[in-house]
Order: C-alpha cells, then structure tokens, then sequence
C-alpha cells in the first residue's frame, strides 16, 4: 500500500523544505506532487524542468483544452488522456523519487478543474510507489479540495504565531467538514521557533514531533537554486528532519 | 471612487503586517480594508475582534445561508441585505473592514470571492481609497477580485523563489487581464543588504525594507493591535518611509 503523506502549513513556514528533506530519508521509490502554483518544490531539488523538458501539470492540461477547441485532434475528452498526458510529459524521474508539478496558471479562474482531475486519477498515479507526498500550496484552499482524501500521515509546519494556532483549529474544522481522514495529525515546529513557543505547542494537546532546525545551508541553498539533497547528513536541517520521520515511523 | 491598492507576495512575509502599518499611517479616510485570505488574520493585527462585535466574515454569511437551504440565486441578495445591514463590515474609527473568512465546504473559494468582488464594486464609491490584503499564492490573481489595480505592493522574502514570484505575478496578471498602475517590490524583515542591491538591479521599482521589529510578534503573539505601535519602532519608521517613497499623503 502507498502511504501518503501531506504536508501542509502557513505561507513560509517551511513545507517545501520538509518534503524536499523528507525525501532523502523515505523508502523508495516515492511520488512527490508539488500542488503549489507558486511552485518551488523542483527548484529545491535541483530539478531545472524546463532544462529538462518536463512541464506543468496546468500548462499540458490547458494546451490540451485550447487544442481541443480549436477542433484540433484528437477527440477523446481531455479527461481521459491526462494521466497518460501526466506521464509523458510531467513526470520527472529521479533517484529514488519522481516528481510532478502543478503548475502556474495564467487564465481567469480557480484550480478546481486540474486539482478534480488530479483527484480523480491520484489513487492510479501513486499505486506503484512506496510513499505519496504532497506539498501543498500555502493556506487552507486546497484543503477545501480534498485531493487525497485518505491522508496516513498530514504533517502541519507552523511558524511561532499566535495565527498558527488558529490556523491548526481552521485546518481540522476544514478537514472535518470536507471529509478528509488522516491516520495521524502532526504539528511540527518551523526554524523560527524559541523554546518559550515551543512549550506552548506541547501544551496544546496535539502530536508535536519536534522543531525543523534553523540552518542557514538551507537558505544558502534556496537562493543558489541548488538541491537540498546535497546538503551534508549532519546539517541541522538534515538531522532535525531525519528525528522527526523517525518519531512518525517513517524511516 | 477609492483607488484599490493591493498587497500581495508568498506566504509568511509580512503582507498583513505592512497592510497593517500602511493602515496606520495612510491619511485616506474613509478607508476600507479587506482580508483576502482565508486564514485571515487581518482584523486580529489591527485588534479587531469580529466575534465580539458579532460581525460576519463573508464566508460565514455564505454557508449560513447556504447551510438553510437557500437558493444559491438569491445568496448575492440575502447578502446584499446583509451588509446593509451592517452585519459583515467592520467599522473602525480609523478603517472598515471586510474579511472573507475560512470556508469550511467541499470546493473554492470562487463564490465567496465572486461576492466580495461584487461588494468592492458597490462600495468602492463611499471611500478615498481601498487596501486588498492577498491570501499567500497566486490563486486569488487568477480569480481576478480586482481588475483594476492602482499600487501593486508585492512582498518579498530574501529567496530565489521570490524572483520567480515576480515573474509569475506578472504572467498571471497578464494573462487574466489584471491592470495595475504601479508595480512596487517590497523587502521583508529578512533581507539582508546584499539582496537589496539584487533587487535594485532588478529593473523593478523597490521601495525599500520592512525593518526586523521584536515588537511585531510580540504584539501578534499576544494579539494586540499594530496601530498601537510607537512610532519610533524599526517597523514603523520603515513602512512610513516606503509609503512615503511611494508618494503617500501619510498622517
């Protein structure tokens, strides 16, 4: 069976980092979907997908639709043709892990047609990996979206505010509502963290697997572009990540 | 008619706060504000407290109706008469208030922004000016809540994504035909001198940095207003002088 694993949090609280991270220390092979239009999750492992033809799942969708219009050829629905669309030209296959990418979309509308699409065939996407992770885009809406709706493993990355505490208690009432199950609900505290707010997300009551370090490498790494799974095993970052996985039994 | 400035940027870098202290010293009046993002947190930076005074967040007058049963038809006039009613704007001696709120149904955020878009429209003429504060993302840019944008505020975290974050913004706007008058970058408490000067490079127009403040969390850790910030705080004084750079009439 593929675990799936979502990660998700406030804008900048450190998904992309997690995931890219979690990457290096997961059975492979593992999916990764980075569902964030404002995508970064390739450029964090060192994936250039232009450089190496690899597209967005929006930008192979909507060429799909527009040709369709056009009366282009061929006639299947889009719907049909997007996972094989996905695999040809969207999947990026690396050492132990793949990745897909969203993508940024440039016409008037929500993402609610690729994220449906998406949902429909995810279970089919992931069947043959070990692990499916997701790293979401910033803030609640995807939620809303439900495109796992059975999450092992749902991973919230906070950043010491008073607003991540009532971004948990939004997340949980959305999930609740929407009806997504998660086996188990994680909250992990970003690099920002001092012990004083750490204490305080002990006392909440929910499952706190322990803070993702500050490492400057990691920022130094994000602005050169280049993958974090060069980063040294003994780096902060690596060796927090690595604590946590282990806590959730995922290593 | 109240120019619509709005301010954008990734998650996490401070979009709220500056909305917060731009509100603080922008002499328009009346002025109305409005919260974008689901996981608002607007009203709470300027110490309004919406459930006291028993105010509605969009979202929760949608689904309240929506909840009863209500056609979906008649929703934009059940809300129309809502807001006459005073029941979703937040008056402030300073500010109104307008925040969309957390949705907690299966879907997007289409309707509630369809909705506010249309309030905007109706109550833009009552005010000198208006000030958007974007959810984190891109999302919000393709559903076009405002068409006509005067001052594009966007702000910048110190990482390579925040680069492609431009690039992106403008692709999008470009694409759903969002027009704005000025595009203004803005550095967070982050940055450092060295990508000051990138940016500067950039061929953008950069205001300048929101100076780091310990006061900033302090007061959104224990929720207290950032209208009350002394003056002469780091935050402040380095708002004011990119709202000045920007030819603001401040108070």
């Amino acid at each position: 069976m593929t675990r799936k694993i979502v990660s998700t949090g406030r804008g900048g609280a450190g998904k992309s980092t997690f995931v890219a991270l979690m990457s290096r220390y997961l059975s492979s092979p593992s999916l990764l979907i980075d569902l964030d239009p404002d995508l970064s999750l390739a450029d964090m492992l060192g994936i250039d997908l232009q450089k190496v033809y690899k597209r967005t799942i929006v930008e192979v969708l909507y060429d799909a639709v527009k040709e369709r219009q056009r009366g282009g050829s061929p006639l299947t629905p889009v719907e049909d043709r997007f996972q094989g669309l996905i695999w040809a030209d969207c999947l990026y296959e690396g050492k132990g892990f793949d990745v897909l990418t969203l993508g940024t979309k440039d016409l008037e509308g929500c993402y609610c047609f690729p994220d449906h699409l998406l949902r429909k065939i995810i279970s089919q996407l992931s069947r043959n990996y070990q692990n499916l992770v997701i790293d979401s885009p910033a803030g609640l809406e995807h939620l809303n979206r439900n495109i796992v709706s059975q999450v092992d493993d749902l991973f919230v990355i906070l950043d010491p505010s008073e607003k991540s505490m009532t971004h948990v208690k939004k997340v949980k009432a959305i999930l609740k509502e929407v009806g997504v199950m998660y086996n188990q609900f994680y909250v992990l505290a970003n690099y920002m963290f001092d012990e004083e707010s750490e204490r305080y997300l002990r006392e909440t009551g929910e499952t706190f697997l322990g803070k993702i370090e500050y490492d400057k490498r990691v920022e130094e790494y994000n602005l050169r572009g280049e993958s974090l799974h060069t980063l040294p095993e003994d780096s902060p970052a690596c060796r927090s990540v690595r604590r946590i996985l282990e806590k959730a039994g995922l290593v | 008619m109240g120019k619509i400035n709005v301010v954008t940027g990734r998650g996490g870098t401070g979009k709220s706060t500056f909305t917060a202290l731009f509100t603080k010293y922008i002499k328009a009046k009346p002025l109305l504000l409005i919260d974008l993002d689901p996981d608002g947190s607007l009203a709470k930076m300027l110490g309004a407290d919406l459930e006291k005074e028993g105010k509605w967040t969009v979202a929760d007058a949608l689904f309240e109706f929506i909840g009863k049963g209500k056609d979906t038809k008649d929703v934009p006039d059940l809300l129309k008469r809502k807001i006459e009613e005073g029941a979703i704007l937040y008056k402030d001696e300073k500010f109104d208030l307008i925040t969309l709120g957390t949705k907690l149904a299966a879907g997007c955020y289409c309707l509630p922004d369809e909705l506010i878009k249309e309030m905007i429209r109706n109550l833009q003429k009552n005010y000198e000016m208006v000030i958007v504060d974007s959810p984190a993302g891109l999302e919000h840019l393709n559903r076009k809540v405002t068409p006509d944008i005067n001052d594009l505020f966007v702000v910048l975290d110190p990482s390579e994504k925040s680069a492609k974050h431009i690039d992106r913004i403008k692709y999008v706007t470009k694409g759903v035909n969002i027009s704005y008058n000025k595009f203004y970058l803005v550095g967070n408490y982050r940055f450092t001198e060295e990508i000051e000067a990138y940016l500067l490079r950039s061929g953008e127009q950069y205001l300048g940095r929101i100076a780091y403040d310990p006061l900033i969390r302090e007061h959104n850790l224990k929720g207290k207003s950032l209208l009350n910030i002394p003056e002469d705080s780091p935050s402040a004084t380095s708002v004011k002088k990119i709202l000045e750079e920007a030819g603001y009439d401040l108070i």
